[in-house]
């Protein structure tokens, strides 16, 4: 009996060794940028996994610390990172599918504030000192938010007259009219009246309208996804759009190929060339594939470049692009296989590749950090 | 420096632990008997056990030559009435459950396969979506299955094509107390959670009656501290509630069983099932409570009938079942209202998602008993599914998802053979069609040799080439539904060996297998260049792994009776594909949310009517990213579960009673099983158990 009581002992306390789960608080650690030119990369995680981080590259130095965010702060980033935006030395994040804004340090990556009250917000863009306003896919409204004192101030209504969708997206300013383009299952660039804080109206474009610039000349330019085959919201062939944003009429329409599909729309920092994303059918060995490519183009011309600026080998999608404002470097994201880290690749402005790093899961959105903002 | 989270030594020492239970196990046979001569005094037992050795039957089932299987009998099947088969299997089998807490989503990772991999039947009919391919286990009350047998790898051929992990059937059975029964338990547990089952039973000479109720309600919404946010202090963290996670599961299950006559019986069951979940916020969500609101619900209706017919050397049957499912996802969010300014929100439903399946099922068998050493099988089951699936948006967007009918036929044929009473041979071979297409041929072989009989030590082997044909989303869904896919492609074989020690008040047995599998054209879906995502077959998977498992009953004497059960493995599923781009580092790593090392313990001390059950299960850390990465972000580490039941009988004239205790974490752990998910802490369920005596027969 001795012996079969040791035995029980000794098995409970196996087990109660055993027991012991490692999770909790996560600790934090300094880590501190200088001066020199940076750039975030902001990495969606994947959708319901809370897998959303921050990662920081040195383009100086070449250099990249991932997931500053949480290295820093202790707390998770949250469910799709969507965009990043910086203001008067403030850098605003904003968490998709977490519904909130983080407001950090851009130097030490501390939290400053966390920003609640969202539905599904996508993108901030800044009026003024005092105003900025906050984009969503689902809630039929703006939010208007104080930068000093970082309160909610307002909402603006985006349910106007013909507009059905409540998808709401990137923003620039011309004068004292912002535009947006709405996204999701619509065909629409709203116009904001900053003065008013109202939907004054919409600029009728192509189906699904994925990004949004203006160039020097005042031009607005967008690209259409066209919608897929079988979608309720119908299929076209997607476009390259440029309006004239004082009066708001469409000067050009770029057609692609039916089933083709364009996004990421950037400028470099003269605002007088534009970068896209756009994925055409190709042929190989017979098989019909399709590869994304980066293409570029001068806001003065009239026709589509024939060839890409950088060339995709692999059938791998790229995720995401963006243009240093500064030396119009190009920086591509790729996502691999969407379940883990991605890579970001970096070419000088004459596209030949110099740099190559691992940042976090689907990195899709960029902000370059100059401190000069 | 950041403390890292990745502890694989803490993990594999965790791992290892029922590993040396299981010989514990073993070495625990040397204080039930009496040891030789040689043995010092104080090594002598206090007690001696009368050791009259029990013959150890070798004549083996003929239809489970070489197959490795794992039963689970009613007494773990039903021991708890807020268990569904997800907690079952996770507590007493090496398979991984992945789940997101009760009242949500449970899916089974057999072998490091895929939860489309396992293959589940109930009473021989498949519950297995036929958009998905997989089960929801957590929609399955372990009250309403008497039976569950667990086919591991190449054993699954037996029953249906396309496991390539395994295969679970479920059977239900008649009652074999005659008269008039009836069971009730209520349970009450910690969150608001209510329990209530009742079984009424009636047992003639011809005709078996059982009626099951089961109905779960719980507002599941347990507090924990938030390590994912900070207060507003941006120091502490709040504590908060477990958003949207209330659940209410009701299932009636009614089985007629007629026995004609000595040769033909019928049966007929029909289960149905409501259920209203919430799907829980992340914990990283900062929306408010009334700014979003998803929920599932879902009523499905299964019913089979059957027909058996015993001859000499003839056994004939015949199945008819009819399935119909109706899944609803609502999405509910916020857009403004009136007042634009602060608030003025009001909710709308921004997804209405729906499903509705109708499946029929038809399935003939035979199997024909030349003599005692053969046994030849044959059978062909069909199945049609018409399916309408659907998505309606806020913006009074309709768009069909699909809208089709497959036809879905399975052929078998198998001969058994034990040409000598210590040896098996077995081969079957299936053939499955899915719509107008066909998968190759679904050969298995299996062997076993009895080595030693007094110990039962047998070993066995098997090989499978299996294939599992795409899901029916995989195919037609739209946008991403690609109708060129291929079948998935496995082949598998293994070994192991068993043995089984039975003496006058001890009984312990054992089984190891060894298994290796390879699959191609694994079925991913992966973004396409339009933005939707699409399935290819993509990937190849090396499988491999080790199982053991061991069981013991040991009586101790004054009414006590000792009980342990234990389970390991060892499972490695590798990505063995081609790299997507210079970038791919997910080659040759684990697949997501499959752990290398798993295990479960359960022991249980009675005596006179009090049972003390302890639960223990361990999974080792489980990387949600194709690479691999070990950061604390992507990563979840080992997971270590004990629940703790204390239970007593007691008999009265009118009725017997149960009472039951049971703490659920016993050791309070904090924990997520899932990213980002968070779990309750220690809990506790209060159950009594009523069977009354009038009615009974004797």
């Amino acid at each position: 009996m001795k012996k079969r009581l040791e035995l029980l002992l000794l098995l409970l306390a196996g087990l109660l060794s055993a027991a012991c789960m490692d999770y909790g608080e996560n600790e934090t650690e300094h880590i501190a940028v200088d001066d020199t030119p940076g750039l975030f990369i902001v990495n969606e995680g994947n959708f319901m996994y809370g897998t959303g981080s921050l990662s920081y590259y040195d383009i100086a130095n070449r250099t990249v610390e991932n997931n500053v965010f949480l290295r820093t702060n202790g707390i998770k980033l949250g469910d799709v990172a969507q965009s990043m935006t910086i203001h008067k030395g403030l850098g605003y994040v904003v968490v998709n599918n977490s519904s909130v804004i983080y407001v950090i340090d851009i130097r030490t990556f501390e939290l400053i504030k966390i920003l609640k009250g969202f539905t599904s917000p996508r993108y901030i863009h800044f009026v003024n000192d005092e105003k900025a306003y906050v984009t969503d896919l689902y809630a039929f409204a703006i939010t208007v938010f104080n930068p000093r004192t970082l309160e909610i101030t307002k909402r603006i209504r985006t349910d106007i007259a013909g507009k059905s969708s409540p998808s709401t997206e990137q923003m620039v300013q011309y004068g004292k009219w912002v535009f947006t383009n709405c996204w999701s299952y619509d065909d629409k660039i709203l116009v904001i009246d900053t003065e008013t804080d109202t939907a004054e109206g919409y600029i009728q474009v192509g189906k699904q309208p994925t990004s949004l610039v203006i160039d020097r000349n005042g031009k607005l330019w967008t690209i259409t996804d066209g919608g897929y085959e079988g979608s309720p919201y119908g299929q076209e062939a997607p476009a390259l759009y440029r309006i004239d944003a004082a009066t708001r009429r469409v000067e050009q329409v770029f057609p692609f190929e039916m089933g083709d599909r364009g996004s990421e729309i950037c400028m470099n920092g003269a605002r007088d060339s534009i970068f896209f994303i756009r994925s055409r059918k190709e042929y190989d060995n017979g098989r019909e594939v399709s590869r994304d490519h980066i293409w570029k183009m001068s806001v003065e011309d009239t026709v589509l470049p024939t060839e890409p600026f950088l060339t995709n080998a692999s059938t791998n999608h790229w995720y995401g692009l963006a243009v240093d404002p500064n030396t119009s470097e190009v920086y591509v994201a790729d996502a691999i296989d969407y379940v883990q880290p991605g890579f970001i690749y970096r070419y000088t402005s004459r596209g030949e590749r110099i740099d190559r790093f691992q940042v976090g899961v689907i990195p899709g959105a960029f902000c370059f950090n100059y401190f000069d903002n | 420096m950041k403390r890292s989270r990745f502890i694989p030594k803490a993990g594999r020492r965790a791992a290892v632990m029922p590993f040396c239970l299981l010989c514990l196990l073993g070495a625990a046979q040397g204080w039930s008997q009496p040891r030789g001569p040689e043995l010092s005094d104080p090594d002598k037992p206090v007690r001696t056990i009368d050791i009259e050795e029990v013959s150890v039957s070798t004549r083996r089932n003929l239809s489970e030559i070489g197959v490795t299987k794992t039963v689970l009998d009613t007494v773990v099947l039903q021991q708890n009435i807020v268990h569904s088969l997800a907690e079952v299997l996770a507590q007493n089998t090496p398979i991984f459950i992945k789940s997101y807490g009760r009242g949500a989503v449970a899916t089974a990772s057999f072998r490091g396969t895929s939860p489309s991999h396992t293959q589940v039947l109930w009473n021989g009919m498949k519950l297995n979506s036929p958009m998905l391919g997989m089960v929801d286990f957590s929609l399955i009350p372990s009250f309403f299955i008497d039976d569950a047998n667990i086919l591991h790898g190449a054993g699954s051929v037996d029953v249906a094509g396309g496991g390539l992990g395994g295969a679970i059937t479920l059977g239900t059975y008649p009652t074999d107390k005659k008269g008039f029964d009836l069971n009730f338990v209520q349970g009450i547990s910690s969150f608001d959670t209510y329990d209530d089952y009742l079984r009424l039973t009636y047992g003639g000479p011809k005709v078996q009656l059982s009626t099951r109720f089961c109905y779960g309600k719980s507002d599941n919404d347990f507090k924990y501290t938030n390590y994912n946010k900070l207060n507003e202090d941006l120091v502490t963290h709040p504590v908060e509630r477990n958003k949207n996670c209330s659940f209410r599961d009701l299932h009636v299950m009614q089985e007629v069983y007629w026995k004609l006559d000595d040769r033909n019986k019928f049966n007929a069951a029909v289960w149905f099932l409501d259920s209203n979940r919430g799907i829980p916020a992340l914990n990283v969500n900062y929306q408010e409570d009334d700014r979003s609101n998803n929920r599932q619900d879902e009523s499905t209706l299964r019913a089979v009938a059957g027909w058996d017919r015993l001859d000499e050397k003839l056994q004939l049957g015949a199945k008819a079942g009819y399935t119909y499912s109706n899944m609803v996802y609502h999405s509910q969010g916020t857009v403004n209202g009136a007042d634009t300014n602060q608030g003025g929100a009001i909710a709308v439903e921004q997804v209405h998602s729906q499903s509705i399946v109708h499946s029929g099922f038809l399935n003939f068998s035979a199997r024909y008993f030349p003599n005692r050493k053969l046994v030849l099988s044959a059978s062909l089951s069909t199945s049609l599914h018409a399916v309408d699936s659907r998505d309606k948006y806020i913006y009074a967007l309709e768009k069909k998802n699909y809208d089709t009918m497959r036809l879905e036929t399975s052929v078998l044929v198998s001969a058994k053979y034990r040409p000598h009473p210590r040896i098996g041979l077995g081969v079957d071979l299936r053939e499955e069609s899915y719509g107008d297409r066909m998968t190759p041929l679904i050969p298995a072989g299996f062997v076993d040799v009895v080595l030693w009989p007094k110990y039962n030590v047998v070993v066995k082997g098997s090989v499978a080439r299996n294939y599992r044909h795409p899901t029916m989303n995989d195919l037609y869904f739209q946008p991403g539904g690609n109708d060129t896919l291929r079948p998935e492609k496995g082949y598998t074989y293994e070994g192991g060996l068993e043995f089984a020690l039975r003496r006058k008040g001890f009984s312990f047995e054992g089984e190891g297998a060894v298994y290796n599998s390879r699959i191609q054209d694994w079925i991913l879906w992966l973004p396409t260049f339009k933005g939707y995502w699409s399935p290819i077959n993509v990937r190849k998977v090396h499988s491999y792994g080790v199982e053991l498992k061991g069981k013991m009953n040991i009586v101790l004497g004054r009414g006590w009776t000792l009980f342990f059960d234990a389970s390991w493995a060892y499972t490695r599923s590798i990505n063995q594909g081609d790299p997507m781009s210079e970038n791919d580092q997910a080659i040759g790593k684990q697949l997501v949310y499959v752990p290398e090392f798993s295990s479960t313990v359960t022991g249980r001390l009675s005596w006179r009517g009090y049972s003390l059950t302890y639960k223990y299960n361990h999974y080792s850390e489980r990387y949600t990213t194709s690479s691999n990465d070990p950061s604390t972000l992507y990563h979840l580490g080992a997971y270590y579960m004990s629940d703790l039941y204390l239970e007593k009988g007691l008999r009265t004239k009118l009725a017997d009673l149960s009472l039951k205790f049971c703490i659920y974490n016993l050791f309070n752990e904090e924990y997520e099983s899932v990213l980002a998910r968070p779990m309750p802490r220690q809990n506790y369920g209060f159950f009594i158990g009523i069977r009354p005596n009038f009615g009974r027969g004797k």
